[in-house]
């Protein structure tokens, strides 16, 4: 297994969610967290990934003050998880959204609001934000799995907050829902706020992530850039005939890591930026070559390989 | 946490179950408290007259029974609101408000809705007593309500008895208001603290039905002559919640409701009443600040 840390801004004022050595055991026997450092900065979309069961939840509680840690600390804004002041300034869907079924999507906003202290109008302007207006006045539960997602992402709004922590927001929403919602933290994001967003959904984090911590049996294993993750594993992908013929002129060719024919292509681990030269040997060679590009690995592949085949 | 308890109002004000109990509350007073005593002390059956006694001594029975009626009869007039409406909180009153406290914290429980309020910025305390005021206001509208309700069925057979219409002093009546809110709400802490001990609305209402009507019944069957257990009995809640309630109104009334060997005043009764709702309120929120919120 692999535990990686990029380089960090250590500026403490930047670090809006900062975690230290953070612990959480059941009875003595179940780890659900283990010993993890985390940091998110401020103005960026964080991605919190792992599989299920891998302790995301139990973190985003953590920090929201829902359970205690049994080591270890946290800071959220500058403050204890859980307190008052901390918690005015950050909006939160942990799992699935929990409302009064009896009230209506605007009710449960006007007493969410209540509980938040901030203005009823801003019930109406989250509605909008999350195109649920015209529906707010139906009972909770009479909501779809999409609407009550939408509803929880309206709750996380409300208070306008710096810092947004976002639990699986996609779950069960169906591609335009998930579309809607990628727009919706891109949205927030350009406003200058900051998203830690837990997912098992590699895609949806893959498009709207700045940087990313992968979390295994409750330990973070890799936190990079996506920058980072999407340079360090380059590559190209040949199409090529004769394509025996374009693998054994490449493999006599220098700094070529690794060459291997998948799926009617040639695929070679080698700097991408090494495609021209490439190209012109095997033209050279007699080779013909219809396709050369770069071998954009999906961020499956590369986690897979990270963790240690464990999937994410 | 004035916010919170304007959230918490919200919640119980909109809430289907709380109306509905305030139904069976108000059917309660107007059904059992008064129609149907009504309607059997109007009818009490003849008594039976030896057909060879002599006329003066038929109709001296005739004149007992009437009386007998009137006397029965005059539990419903106004001027016995207080007594005869208090009675009935110990039982169908106390009940009521145990479930509607096990209600509004058992749910956000099993709604799992806790987290979603503690995301937000009150502070586990703030919500905790939030919500018990907000609980307290409810109960202060039953108890308002039944004591309405139950001056306009008085009021009613008194008009159909051709009574005369005397109402109850007004300390009498607020002493009354007071002691029917001590009662509720100490049955309602009840709820609330075993709705946040077990995490759970069914588990909450279930044990405290146990123990409302089945617990102390048991005990008090004990064939236990130990006279510190005779003592100890006089602290239950129930008991005491009987306590106050059958305290107003006059001697006959109290003998109707008075537990054998029992002589706890109503003060007693109230500062048990309020011991106990102290406790129980106390020790829930303790557990609801401490517990982990998964």
């Amino acid at each position: 297994m692999i535990h990686e840390t990029s380089q960090m801004d250590n500026r403490d004022d930047a670090l809006l969610v900062q975690i230290r050595g953070l612990t959480k055991r059941y009875g003595g026997r179940i780890t659900a967290v283990d010993d993890l450092d985390l940091a998110v900065k401020r103005g960026e979309v964080y991605g919190f990934l792992g599989p299920n069961g891998a302790g995301k939840t139990t973190t985003l509680r953590m920090l929201l003050g829902l359970i205690k840690p049994t080591s270890g600390s946290a800071t959220v804004m500058g403050e204890e998880p859980g307190s008052p002041a901390g918690l005015t300034r950050v909006g939160a869907l942990v799992e699935s959204p929990a409302f009064y079924p009896y009230l209506s999507g605007r009710d449960n906003l006007r007493v969410m609001a209540h509980y938040s202290g901030v203005a009823p109008s801003r019930v109406e302007e989250v509605l909008q934000q999350v195109e649920l207006s015209g529906r707010a006045n139906d009972k909770f539960k009479k909501y779809s799995l999409g609407m009550k997602q939408r509803l929880g992402v309206a709750t996380a709004l409300l208070k306008d907050p710096e810092l947004l922590i976002l639990d699986e927001p996609a779950n069960g929403l169906d591609p335009k829902g998930i579309a809607d919602m990628r727009a919706i933290i891109r949205k927030v994001r350009d406003e200058g706020k900051t998203v830690l967003l837990s997912s098992h959904l590699l895609g949806e984090v893959e498009q709207i992530c700045d940087r990313i911590g992968v979390i295994l049996k409750g330990k973070l294993v890799i936190e990079r850039t996506m920058v980072e993750l999407r340079d360090r594993e380059g590559g190209l992908l040949i199409r090529a005939e004769p394509l025996e013929e374009a693998a054994r002129v490449v493999k006599n060719l220098p700094r070529i890591e690794e060459s291997k024919v998948v799926d009617g292509m040639l695929q070679l681990t080698v700097d991408p930026a090494r495609a021209a030269d490439i190209n012109a040997t095997l033209v050279n060679a007699g080779v013909r070559v219809s396709e050369l590009r770069p071998d954009e690995r999906s961020l499956e592949e590369m986690f897979l390989e990270l963790t240690g085949g464990e999937t994410v | 946490m004035a916010a919170s308890f304007a959230a918490e109002l919200l919640k119980l004000r909109k809430r289907p179950a709380t109306w509905v109990l305030a139904a069976i509350w108000l059917a309660f007073v107007i059904l059992f408290a008064y129609a149907l005593p009504y309607a059997f002390f109007a009818n009490l059956p003849e008594p039976e007259v030896p057909e060879n006694a002599p006329p003066e001594i038929q109709s001296e029975m005739q004149a007992q029974n009437e009386a007998a009626s009137e006397q029965l009869m005059s539990q419903l007039y106004p001027e016995n609101l207080t007594s005869y409406v208090l009675s009935g909180f110990s039982g169908t009153g106390g009940t009521l408000a145990l479930i509607l406290g096990a209600l509004a914290v058992g749910s956000e429980y099993g709604w799992g809705t806790l987290k979603t309020v503690l995301s937000q910025r009150p502070g586990r305390l703030g919500t905790f007593f939030a919500k018990m005021l907000a609980l307290v206001v409810m109960l202060a509208l039953f108890v308002v309500l039944a004591f309405v309700l139950g001056a306009v069925c008085s009021l009613v057979v008194a008009g159909l008895q051709g009574a005369p219409v005397d109402w109850p002093p007004l300390a009498e009546l607020l002493e009354a208001l007071g002691a029917g809110a001590i009662i509720l709400a100490a049955w309602a802490a009840l709820g609330v603290f075993l709705a946040t001990l077990f995490r759970s609305t069914a588990l909450a209402i279930g044990l405290g039905l146990f123990y409302a009507l089945a617990l102390e019944g048991l005990v008090f069957g004990l064939p236990i002559p130990n006279q510190t257990f005779q003592d100890a009995r006089q602290f239950f809640l129930g008991q005491n919640s009987s306590f106050l309630a059958n305290s107003f109104g006059g001697e006959a009334l109290q003998q109707n409701f008075a537990l054998s060997g029992s002589d706890i005043g109503a003060a007693q009764a109230a500062l048990v009443l309020c011991a106990y709702l102290a406790a129980f309120v106390l020790i829930a929120a303790l557990v609801f600040r401490q517990r982990d919120v998964t």
